[in-house]
């Protein structure tokens, strides 16, 4: 798995999101940016490509649906993931059919994002089953 | 409105109406149970939130909150109804918790008026570090939660120091202050005089004074120090901040307005720009503590600084007070040992003392120089580097971070824990990436992606396998504790062991809860554990990855130590806690006890508890129950057992081929009832000799029969094919039993109440301790009081239940007429032998 790092970014307005997701995704091996703020998280798209992205829907400024449609624009290649609250998890699907890689509900623990981010990497490097 | 006064006459029916008829009873009493059923599991699901392992947010704490509002507002409603409206005071029960639940959601309740001015440490609660600052929330969870010795004390806790600022009308003065220096209109120094004078010539209240007078008349000297909102947290404000040492009582006022006001020293305010901190209000807490006139003093760092590698950790000593060290005019002895028990000095550097600093007899502070014997002399002997080592890792343990610890040793040697806060790195240590992968080659994995994460982080250490309560008292410090059940009389070794791992019990169970109160990385359902896990092996127990490795894995330790937080004290987590602390706690145990009402309920739990045992009361109130359930479908249960059994079916069970109104043993369908009476009925336990009854025994059964044959009821067992709730009375004691046996475990409980009996009092007391000692080797929580027998366990599969309710059915047969024969205390073992002996010939039942 070491050959090169997969990049992650994390953009969730409620840091504890971050602070529990950074650590359990770089012990897998992966090199993790987190973020609170979405034009933070914006500014560090536009400077570098990421593989895989981990975004909350809901945030203030600039919202999770926009930051991800942006970063998409950039790299179209990126995996997204959206983590999202368990109510909004139906009109999130609805809204973000194409594009998306999967979608988790909140509350979730640590082992479920391991895997759906474990698998958006297999399909990055082509070994995906 | 049409619809408003509708509901409102149906939930406000005027007392002392009709009985409600049986079908709207039995849709409600269907209701209350399932109900009931939901508010466990979101209490359930919001402890097992709590362990670490998942990611939650504040919208998830709202929602459940709501539905529990909601669940509790309907089973409120519910009871009412079928109680023709006795329990209206539930209402206002239901407001005292879910209003202040609402505050600490909304994150204003801490300062609100139910908090004191001051409080004892001894009670200062766990969890509000924004009420009494940092450093003193530090110094109530050691002594509360790893009862350390700390010296006694209290704080004036932030909502003091708002009074404070609101009496001596400082806080527009300060807010202008501060706006102005921002702005750069004013220069630090001359801020922060001002800031300063307003405050050293401010009034302490009457009602803040009054009590610090009361608290400081009790030891001759104070420490009073600063305990900043923020402070020792994730951000150090280490020494900027003003601490006191040796003021007596009458200085304390002084000193409290001192340590206030270094809240604006120039330095601080300097730091708190820099860390964009003056956005928040700054508070202020004070921590006063008894002076401890020490022979020796120091520091402790959990790791050593210059080799972190070494895995050792250092200790700091030097005679009398700690001011020479840390003023650095004097150098320390320094004692370099090993983390791991049983902690080896390493190396030690004996440096001479030229003086010393002691407590004056006056006050304050006198320099002399040592004795001539002690010049060269280390400062502490081995006996205190063991227990400062020792205590050391149980700190690091628990707060997770690598820590900085302040000590002192009495003049009778007893050793004192002053504070402890994460230890600063001057030069961080590079960063020891770890990946899983590249672990498992050098550390085999013992057990992988098996159980359920209670309590999230890592732990290492020797297994040891707990069979019984007897292996408890060998339990050494730092050990992996490994068990096949999570009985609740593990919890006493919980807060030494550096991991658990359990074959069976829930994230939601007792254990569980007590794990994530000493923060014990825990992993309950691990199947074979016992079996793979062997005494004395050195093991890592990963849970936030479920691994289970051989071995010491050191880079995972340090990892987890160095580089990432501790979710214990992230806010959400400490949020989460204090939410449910006004839900989980389970206070109304006994409905014999006079606080037994809505008043004293006090968690939501409580009110559940409350509702579930008055709304089984309703049912079984005979004359009413009878007038009410005409036409209601009761079963006479026909059996060897002369106890003329009632059974209310709500659903599945009893067979559909029973006729009449009796069913017989093999017609019951539900599971619990068929199982406990399959124990009752087990041959050899229901005794049919009759007693040999002495004098003693005569005279109390002949003044308490009046008593009790005033208590109306009868034998009924409420049913479904998967529930069981059982009010049996047999002679003159009685027994409850609650019980759901379900094909999915978090669903499952049994709840066994048994009280009375004919005898006097110390009789029925030893037949309570005999079901208590029996049942406790069932892995029940078990209360006792005087007769009265409280016994629960949750969340085991059915196969563990049905187990256990053969045991409690053989019980409640066995122990009938058992308090007559228990003649002295002696006669407790040998009966329960008795009954464990008897057990054995029915197969599946020893004593796991």
């Amino acid at each position: 798995m070491a050959q090169n790092k997969l990049r992650i970014l994390i953009l969730d307005d409620e840091p504890i999101v971050c602070k529990r997701l950074k650590p359990a995704l770089e012990k897998l091996g992966y090199e993790v940016d987190t973020f609170t703020r979405s034009f933070e998280a914006m500014q560090a798209v536009e400077k570098a490509r990421y593989d895989i992205i981990v975004t909350d829907l809901k945030m203030e400024g600039m919202d999770g649906m926009r930051f991800l449609q942006e970063a998409k624009k950039l790299y179209p290649e990126t995996e997204v993931i959206v983590i999202t609250g368990f109510a909004t998890m139906e009109t999130a699907k609805e809204s973000f059919k194409k594009g998306v890689f999967d979608f988790i509900a909140k509350p979730f623990n640590l082992n479920e994002i391991q895997k759906v981010v474990q698998r958006a990497a297999d399909k990055i490097r082509g070994t995906a089953t | 409105m049409a619809a408003l006064q509708k509901l409102w006459r149906k939930v406000f029916k005027p007392p002392g109406g009709d009985l409600v008829a049986f079908p709207e009873v039995f849709e409600h009493f269907q209701e209350l149970l399932e109900d009931h059923q939901k508010v466990m599991e979101i209490i359930a699901d919001l402890g097992e939130k709590s362990g670490g392992d998942f990611i939650f947010d504040r919208k998830y704490l709202q929602d459940s909150i709501n539905e529990l509002h909601a669940l509790l507002l309907h089973l409120v409603k519910g009871l009412n109804l079928i109680s023709s409206n006795r329990y209206l005071d539930l209402y206002a029960t239901l407001d005292s918790i879910f209003v202040p639940l609402e505050a600490e959601l909304r994150g204003r309740l801490s300062l609100a008026a139910e908090m004191p001015f001051t409080v004892a440490l001894a009670e200062l609660p766990v969890d509000h570090p924004e009420l009494t600052g940092g450093k003193a929330a530090t110094a109530g969870e050691i002594r509360q939660r790893l009862h350390l010795p700390v010296p006694e004390g209290f704080v004036i806790t932030t909502r003091a120091f708002r009074h404070f600022l609101e009496q001596n009308r400082l806080e527009s003065r300060t807010h202008a202050l501060i706006s102005a220096w921002l702005a750069d209109e004013a220069d630090t120094l001359q801020t922060s005089r001002q800031l300063q004078y307003g405050i050293l010539a401010g009034v302490v209240p009457q009602e803040v004074a009054r009590e610090i007078r009361r608290r400081t008349e009790k030891a001759p000297f104070w420490a009073v120090r600063s305990s900043a909102y923020g402070e020792d947290g994730e951000l150090s404000f280490a020494g900027l901040h003003e601490s006191l040492l040796q003021v007596p009582p009458r200085g304390v006022l002084d000193a409290y307005k001192k340590v206030v006001a270094s809240l604006f020293s120039p330095a601080a305010l300097d730091y708190r720009r820099r860390m964009d901190m003056l956005g928040e209000e700054a508070a202020m807490g004070v921590l006063c503590q008894e002076v401890i006139a020490s022979r020796a003093s120091g520091v402790v760092h959990t790791l050593t600084l210059e080799a972190p590698e070494r895995d050792c950790l250092t200790i700091y000593a030097y005679p009398g007070l700690g001011r020479p060290v840390m003023d650095g005019r004097a150098r320390p002895d320094c004692f370099v040992v090993e983390r791991q028990a049983p902690h080896k000095v390493r190396s030690r550097e004996v440096f001479p003392k030229e003086y010393l600093v002691r407590p004056a007899p006056g006050g304050g502070e006198e320099e002399v120089a040592p004795h001539p014997d002690d010049r060269e002399r280390p400062a502490i002997g081995y006996e205190t580097i063991q227990t400062l080592a020792h205590w050391a890792m149980s700190l690091e343990r628990y707060f997770k971070r690598p820590q900085e610890i302040e000590w002192a040793e009495g003049q009778a040697s007893q050793v004192w824990v002053l504070q402890s806060r994460p230890l600063a790195f001057s030069q961080i240590p590079a960063a020891p990436k770890v990946e899983v992968a590249s672990l498992t080659v050098r550390y085999p994995i013992l057990l992988q992606d098996q159980g359920v994460v209670a309590h999230a982080g890592v732990g290492a250490g020797p297994v040891f396998l707990v069979q019984s309560d007897a292996d408890l008292g060998k339990f050494p410090e730092g050990a992996v504790l490994v068990t096949r059940y999570t009985a609740p009389w593990l919890a006493r070794v919980v807060p030494k062991a550096a991991a658990i791992v359990s074959e069976r019990g829930s994230p939601a169970g007792h254990l569980a809860t007590i794990a994530r109160e000493f923060r014990v990385p825990t992993l309950v359902g691990v199947e074979r554990a016992t079996d793979v896990l062997k005494e004395g092996m050195e093991v890592t127990v990963d849970t936030n990855d479920r691994l289970v490795f051989a071995g010491r894995v050191q880079e995972l330790l340090s990892f987890e130590l160095m580089e990432s937080t501790a979710f214990e004290d992230a806010a959400e987590f400490r949020l989460l806690r204090r939410i449910l602390k006004r839900i989980a706690p389970l206070h109304l145990v006994d409905p014999q006890d006079p606080e037994f009402n809505p008043e004293g309920c006090s968690s939501v739990h409580d009110v559940i508890r409350f509702v579930h045992e008055k709304a089984v009361q309703e049912l079984m109130d005979l004359p009413r129950f009878l007038k009410r359930f005409k036409g209601a479908q009761l079963w006479t249960l026909v059996s060897e057992i002369p106890i003329g059994l009632k059974i209310w079916d709500l659903g599945g069970g009893i067979g559909p081929e029973a006729r009449g109104n009796e069913v017989t043993a093999a017609q019951i369908r539900s599971l619990p009832l068929k199982t406990l009476w399959e124990g009752v009925c087990a041959p050899g336990m229901w005794s049919t000799e009759p007693i040999q009854v002495d004098f003693q025994g005569l005279m109390s059964s002949l003044t308490r029969t009046t008593e009790a044959a005033t208590a109306a009821g009868f034998n009924l067992a409420v049913i479904t094919n998967t529930y069981l709730n059982l009010h049996l009375r047999l002679g003159y004691h009685f027994n409850l039993v609650d019980a759901r046996m379900d094909p999915d475990p978090h669903h499952n409980h049994i709840y066994f109440r048994f009280v009375g009996g004919v005898t006097d009092l110390t009789r029925r007391s030893r037949r309570a301790k005999l079901l208590a000692d029996i049942l406790s080797k069932y892995h029940f929580k078990v209360d006792t009081k005087g007769d009265l027998v409280i016994a629960r366990i949750l969340h085991l599969p059915q196969e563990e239940i049905r187990r256990r309710l053969l045991v409690l059915g053989q019980l409640i047969g066995f122990t009938r007429q058992l308090d007559m024969q228990l003649k002295s205390d002696e006669d407790v073992p040998v009966f329960t032998e008795k009954f464990l002996e008897g057990l054995r010939p029915l197969g599946d039942t020893e004593a796991p």
